[in-house]
C-alpha cells in the first residue's frame, strides 16, 4: 500500500491564514505553485508547568517563519511550522517528534523546551536523518558527552550562563556565597560549574542544598543561606520554584543582607513575583536591550507586531531561527548531511551580535550577558538592564566541556 | 468458542498490520500495544481481585529502568534483556506486596501509591543507576540471542511486541479460568468468605501482585528499548492514575477491555492535541461522557448486543 | 544563628505550612468519609482558588475579597459538579468517581489556562500581613503568623460547625450509616452537595492562602493532589481530627527533614506515609483496617 500524505487539520488551518495573509497584502511575493514547503517540527511544551517559556518560544518561531515567508520564503519555497502540543512529557515529545518525521515529512526540528525531552530525542536523530536545532535547552551534556552529529545549540547553555555570572563575580568585593538548586540535572551542573569558577577566582564556597522540583516552602533553605553568612547566594531554579522562592526570599527580607545572583533572570520570573527580584544580579540569554543593528531592526519589526519588548526565551529561540536559516541557504538544501556541513563552522551577526556555531561541539560561541533588574518610573514590571558583556571566548567552555581552563 | 476466535482473527489482523499500515501509524500501534499489555495487567488485579493499585507506574518504571540499564551496560541480547527486566519487576512486587496486602481498600491503593512515588524519589536520587532527572537515554537494542536481528528493525520490534502481548493474553486468560482465577474472583467479590473457605486470601494476593507487576514491568521493559529512554515521567504518579482510567474506560474485569481502553486514551490524546492546544478540555469531557453514558467501558459497548459474551 | 530562635521560627513556619495542608486535606477527608470518594480533582480546586484570589485583589484590590470570593465559586462548582453529574453515580463502584473527577481536573484545569494564560501570576500580601516581626532577632514574615492563625480558626469552625450543627450532626451521621440518616427522611442527597461544596470550597480556600507564597500557576493542581492524598491518607480516611494531626505531622517533618536530611526531601513524605501505613493501615485515626 502506498504511504498517503497527510496534511494534518492544524497544518491546514496555520496555512489557510497563512494565505489569507498573504492575500491581504499586495507586497508578498507568492510562491510558485510547486514549491514544496520546507516543514519545521515544533513538539513543544504549551500546556503544563513549562507552557510559559513554550509559549515564548512558539511565537519567535511564528513571527520569524512569518518574516522569511514575507520575504519569499527559504531556497524559494514557504517556511511551514507543525507545532504540537508535548505538555512537557518526553514520551510525549518523541512519540510526536517520530510522527513529524513519518508521517509530515519533517527533517527540521526546533522548540523542544525542556532538556530532559531534549536528551530523550538526540538518541533518535540519526535514526530519523534529522537536525535538531536547540532553542533553549540549556543542558551542559547536550554538546559533551550526549552530543550527536544532528544536534546544534546556538542558545546560551546552562554552564555558560554560570560562567557569565562567575566572571562578573571576579571584580566584585563579595567574598562569600552560597547556593541553592533544582534537585535536577541542569541545578547540578550549574551549580558545579559556579563552585568551580568561585573557587578559581579566589572566592569561597560555603555549600549549597538542593531543593526537589515542586518545592513549596523555602522557609528552611531561605534560613540555610542566611545560616551560611554568606554576602551572594546563587539561585538555579526555574519556573513555579523561582516564583515560590523569589516571593519567600522577598517575604523574609533574605536580600537585604544578602545579594541574589542566578543564572538566568527571566521575564516571565519578574512579572510572577512583583518586586521580589529587584537588586537581583544574573545572567541574560538574550536582554532586548542589545545595542546592535540586528537586534534593533528585531525589536522595531517585533513591536510593531506584537505592542511589546521580545523576552528573553522569544530572543533566544529568535537566534536559533536565524542561525537554521542561515544554515539552510549556505547549505543550499535541507539535507541533513549538507545542512550539517553547512551549520558547521558557520559564522553570522544575530540578535546578540557576532555568533560562530563551532564544529567541534556544535555549540554556539556567543557573548555573555549580566543584568540587573531594576524598576524605573512607569514600568509595570521590572526589568532587567545590562551591566556587563563577556566576550564569546570568555563565555563559551572549551569544546565538549562543561568546566572552564582559566 | 467465539472468544477464542475472536482472539485468532485480532491476532491475524495484528500480525499483518505491518503490511497494511503506513510507517507511523506502526510506531503509534507498537505503543498502544505496549500500554495494553500495561494495562492489561492492572486488570489483573483491578478487575479481578478488587485491588486498585494506584501505583501501577511502578511496574512499568521498573521494567524500563531495569531493561535500560542492561542494555546500556551489558551485551546481553534485547530479548533477554527484556524478560530480566520483567522478571525483576515481579520479584520487587513480592516484597511491595507482602506490604501493601496488609492493608485492604482504599488504605491498598494508597500503600501502593507510597511505593510508586518512593521508587519515583529513588529514581530521582540515585544517579549512577537511574540518571536521575535526566534518566536513560539513547538505549541500544543489541542483537541476539543467536544472532537474530529481526528484532533491531521496527516491524521486527512490533512483532516481539505483539507476541510478548499475545502471550500474556493467553496466560492471562488461562489464570483467571483456571482454580487461582476463582479464588481471584472470590476475593473480589467477598474476601472475608474465601478465607473462611480455608484460602490463605494474603498469598493469592502477592502472587497476583506479583504477576500483574512483572507483566507490568515487561511493558515497561519493551517500552525504553522502543523510544530509546527511560526517566522519571514513567515513574509519577499520575501515569499510575492514567494506567487506572485506561483500565476503567476499556473496561475491567475483561483483559481485552483495557487494552482497547490503552489504545483509546494514548490515541485519542495525540489525535486531539494535534487539533488543537485545549485538548484537555475535551479529553476530559470524553471521560465524563464515558462515565455517564458508558458504564461497562468500551469493551462493554461492543458487547452490550451479545450480553452472553460480556465476558468471554 | 542560636538554636532557640531558630526551633521557634520553624516551628511557627511549620504551623503555618500545617495549616495550607489541613485546608486541602480537610476537604478531601470529608468527602471522602461521606461519600466514599476519592476526588482527584481537588488539586484543581486549589489551583482554581490561587487564580480567583489573583483576579480578586485585582479588581477590588483587597486580598480579602479573594478569602471569600475564592471559596465561594469554587464551592459553587463543587456543588454544582456533585448535583449534574457525580448523583448520578452513587450506585456505581469507586471507578466511577475516580474517572468521572478526572474528567473534571482536565476540563477545570484547561479552563482555568484558557481564562488566566500559561504564566505565572503574582498575588501581593494584603498590606497588614506584609511585614516581619522579629522573634529573638530572627526575622518572621507576619503573613505566616496569620496563616498559623488561620488554620487554627478555621480548624475551630470546621470542629463547631460538625459538633453544633444541624448539617454537622447530618455529616457525621451520613458518614456512620447514610441509609439510616435517608430513613429518617433526611434528603440525604443535600448533604453530600453540601460536603463536596464544602470540601472544594476549602480546597479553594487553601489556594487563595498558598498564592502570596508561590504564586498563582498551572503546576498548583499536581502538586496539591498528591499532598492532600498524603494527609488524608495518614490522618485516616474521613476523619477530620485525623487531617489536622496528619497537616502538622507533615508539616514538620517536611520542614524539620529538608533542614537536616535535605536529600531525602522528596521521599520523606512518603516514607512517613509507608511508616504510618504500616503500623495503622487504616491511617492515625481512620476506622478502616
Amino acid at each position: 500500500m502506498t504511504k498517503t500524505h497527510y496534511v494534518s487539520r492544524r497544518t491546514m488551518l496555520k496555512s489557510a491564514v497563512a494565505g489569507a495573509a498573504a492575500a491581504s497584502l499586495p507586497a508578498v511575493p507568492r510562491f510558485a505553485n510547486a514549491a514544496e514547503p520546507i516543514k519545521i517540527g515544533m513538539p513543544v511544551a504549551l500546556t503544563g508547568p513549562l507552557g510559559g517559556i513554550g509559549a515564548q518560544m512558539r511565537t519567535a518561531c511564528e513571527f520569524w517563519a512569518k518574516q522569511v515567508n514575507a520575504k519569499g520564503g527559504l531556497l524559494g519555497r514557504p517556511v511551514e511550522l507543525i507545532i504540537e502540543d508535548t505538555a512537557g512529557n518526553p514520551a510525549t515529545t518523541v512519540r510526536k517528534a517520530q510522527e513529524m518525521v513519518e508521517r509530515n515529512g519533517v527533517r527540521l526540528i526546533t522548540c523542544i523546551v525542556a532538556s530532559n525531552e531534549a536528551l530523550a530525542t538526540v538518541p533518535k536523530l540519526a535514526e530519523w536523518d534529522t537536525i535538531f536545532v536547540s532553542g533553549d535547552n540549556g543542558d551542559g551534556r547536550l554538546t559533551g558527552e550526549s552530543l550527536v552529529p544532528n544536534f546544534f545549540r546556538p542558545n546560551t547553555s546552562g554552564p555558560m550562563g554560570t560562567r557569565a555570572v562567575a566572571l562578573w563575580l571576579r571584580d566584585s568585593p563579595m567574598k562569600n556565597f552560597y547556593g541553592i538548586g533544582m534537585d535536577y540535572a541542569w541545578g547540578h551542573n550549574s551549580m558545579d560549574v559556579f563552585e568551580a569558577e568561585a573557587k578559581r577566582a579566589g572566592k569561597n564556597f560555603l555549600g549549597a542544598v538542593f531543593s526537589p522540583t515542586g518545592t513549596k516552602d523555602f522557609a528552611t533553605y531561605i534560613a540555610k543561606i542566611r545560616q551560611s553568612g554568606a554576602e551572594g547566594v546563587y539561585l538555579v531554579l526555574a519556573g513555579d520554584d523561582n516564583n515560590a522562592f523569589l516571593s519567600q526570599a522577598k517575604q523574609y527580607r533574605l536580600s537585604d543582607k544578602i545579594q541574589l545572583l542566578t543564572e538566568q533572570v527571566d521575564e516571565m520570573g519578574l512579572n510572577a513575583t512583583g518586586d521580589a527580584a529587584i537588586g537581583m544580579i544574573g545572567g541574560s540569554r538574550y536582554p532586548a536591550s542589545l545595542d546592535n543593528p540586528v537586534n534593533k531592526a528585531f525589536v522595531a519589526a517585533w513591536q510593531a507586531d506584537y505592542k511589546r519588548l521580545p523576552q528573553m526565551f522569544e530572543g533566544d529561540q529568535y537566534q536559533s531561527c536565524m542561525v537554521l536559516q542561515a544554515g539552510i541557504e549556505k547549505a543550499g538544501s535541507i539535507e541533513a548531511a549538507k545542512l550539517r556541513t553547512a551549520l558547521e563552522g558557520l559564522a553570522l551577526d544575530t540578535v546578540k551580535g557576532h555568533i560562530v556555531m563551532r564544529a567541534c561541539d556544535h555549540q554556539a560561541e556567543q557573548p555573555g550577558f549580566i543584568v540587573k533588574v531594576v524598576k524605573r518610573e512607569g514600568m509595570e514590571h521590572p526589568m532587567p538592564e545590562v551591566i556587563a558583556t563577556y566576550a564569546a571566548d570568555r563565555v563559551t567552555p572549551p569544546c565538549n566541556k562543561m568546566v572552564y581552563d582559566n | 468458542m467465539t472468544g477464542w476466535r475472536l482472539f485468532f482473527l485480532a491476532a491475524i489482523v495484528l500480525a499483518a498490520a505491518p503490511f497494511g499500515l503506513p510507517i507511523f501509524a506502526m510506531t503509534l500501534l507498537t505503543e498502544a500495544l505496549i500500554l495494553g499489555l500495561l494495562a492489561m495487567s492492572l486488570d489483573l488485579m483491578v478487575g479481578y481481585t478488587r485491588l486498585i493499585s494506584f501505583g501501577h507506574a511502578a511496574a512499568y518504571g521498573l521494567g524500563a529502568y531495569a531493561s535500560g540499564y542492561l542494555l546500556l551496560h551489558t551485551a546481553l541480547p534485547l530479548p533477554v534483556a527484556v524478560l530480566a527486566a520483567a522478571l525483576l519487576a515481579g520479584v520487587v512486587a513480592i516484597g511491595v506486596a507482602w506490604v501493601c496486602t496488609m492493608a485492604t481498600g482504599v488504605s491498598f491503593s494508597m500503600l501502593t501509591l507510597a511505593f510508586a512515588q518512593l521508587l519515583y524519589a529513588v529514581a530521582f536520587k540515585w544517579t549512577s543507576v537511574t540518571g536521575a532527572s535526566d534518566g536513560l537515554a539513547g538505549i541500544p537494542r543489541h542483537p541476539g540471542p543467536f544472532g537474530i536481528t529481526v528484532f533491531q528493525t521496527k516491524n521486527g520490534y512490533y512483532y516481539l511486541v505483539l507476541v510478548c502481548l499475545l502471550g500474556a493474553y493467553v496466560f492471562c486468560r488461562a489464570l483467571v479460568s483456571s482454580p487461582f482465577g476463582a479464588v481471584l474472583r472470590g476475593i473480589r467479590e467477598n474476601e472475608a468468605k474465601t478465607l473462611s473457605l480455608g484460602y490463605n486470601t494474603r498469598l493469592y494476593k502477592i502472587a497476583v501482585v506479583a504477576l500483574s507487576f512483572a507483566l507490568g514491568g515487561l511493558a515497561g521493559a519493551l517500552y525504553s528499548p522502543f523510544a530509546g529512554f527511560a526517566n522519571t515521567e514513567l515513574l509519577f504518579w499520575l501515569f499510575s492514575g492514567q494506567v487506572l482510567i485506561m483500565v476503567i474506560v476499556g473496561g475491567q474485569g475483561t483483559l481485552i477491555g483495557p487494552i482497547l481502553g490503552a489504545a483509546f486514551f494514548m490515541l485519542l490524546e495525540h489525535v486531539l492535541s494535534a487539533y488543537t492546544e485545549s485538548w484537555a478540555l475535551f479529553f476530559g469531557l470524553i471521560f465524563i461522557g464515558f462515565v455517564m453514558f458508558a458504564p461497562q467501558g468500551i469493551w462493554g459497548l461492543l458487547t452490550s448486543r451479545r450480553p452472553k459474551n460480556a465476558r468471554i | 544563628m542560636d538554636l532557640l530562635p531558630f526551633l521557634l521560627t520553624q516551628c511557627l513556619n511549620a504551623l503555618s505550612q500545617a495549616a495550607l495542608l489541613f485546608f486541602l486535606g480537610v476537604g478531601l477527608t470529608l468527602i471522602f468519609g461521606i461519600m466514599r470518594i476519592v476526588n482527584f480533582a481537588h488539586g484543581t480546586f486549589y489551583m482554581l482558588g490561587a487564580f480567583l484570589g489573583y483576579s480578586a485583589v485585582r479588581l477590588t484590590g483587597s486580598f480579602w475579597a479573594g478569602l471569600v470570593i475564592g471559596p465561594l465559586i469554587g464551592g459553587a462548582i463543587g456543588a454544582a459538579f456533585e448535583m449534574g453529574l457525580l448523583r448520578r453515580l452513587y450506585r456505581r463502584d469507586e471507578s466511577a468517581f475516580l474517572m468521572v473527577t478526572f474528567g473534571l481536573t482536565l476540563v477545570l484545569g484547561e479552563i482555568i489556562r484558557l481564562l488566566w494564560g500559561v504564566n505565572a501570576l503574582q498575588v501581593e500580601l494584603p498590606n497588614m500581613f506584609a511585614g516581619i516581626v522579629f522573634l529573638f532577632d530572627e526575622p518572621f514574615p507576619t503573613y505566616r503568623l496569620f496563616l498559623a492563625g488561620a488554620g487554627v480558626v478555621v480548624a475551630i469552625a470546621i470542629w463547631q460547625f460538625l459538633e453544633r450543627t444541624r448539617l454537622g450532626l447530618l455529616i457525621r451521621a451520613t458518614s456512620q450509616n447514610a441509609e439510616m440518616v435517608h430513613a429518617l427522611g433526611v434528603d440525604v442527597n443535600l448533604v453530600r452537595t453540601a460536603i463536596f461544596g464544602i470540601g472544594c470550597g476549602l480546597a479553594a480556600l487553601g489556594g487563595v492562602l498558598a498564592a502570596p507564597l508561590v504564586t498563582a500557576s498551572l503546576g498548583m493542581a499536581g502538586n496539591a493532589i498528591i499532598d492532600a492524598f498524603v494527609i488524608v491518607i495518614i490522618g485516616g480516611m474521613g476523619s477530620f481530627l485525623g487531617s489536622l494531626l496528619a497537616a502538622v505531622l507533615v508539616a514538620f517533618v517536611q520542614v524539620f527533614g529538608n533542614y537536616y536530611f535535605p536529600d531525602f526531601a522528596l521521599a520523606a513524605m512518603y516514607m512517613l506515609m509507608l511508616l504510618v501505613l504500616v503500623i495503622r493501615p487504616g491511617g492515625l485515626l481512620g476506622k478502616e483496617a
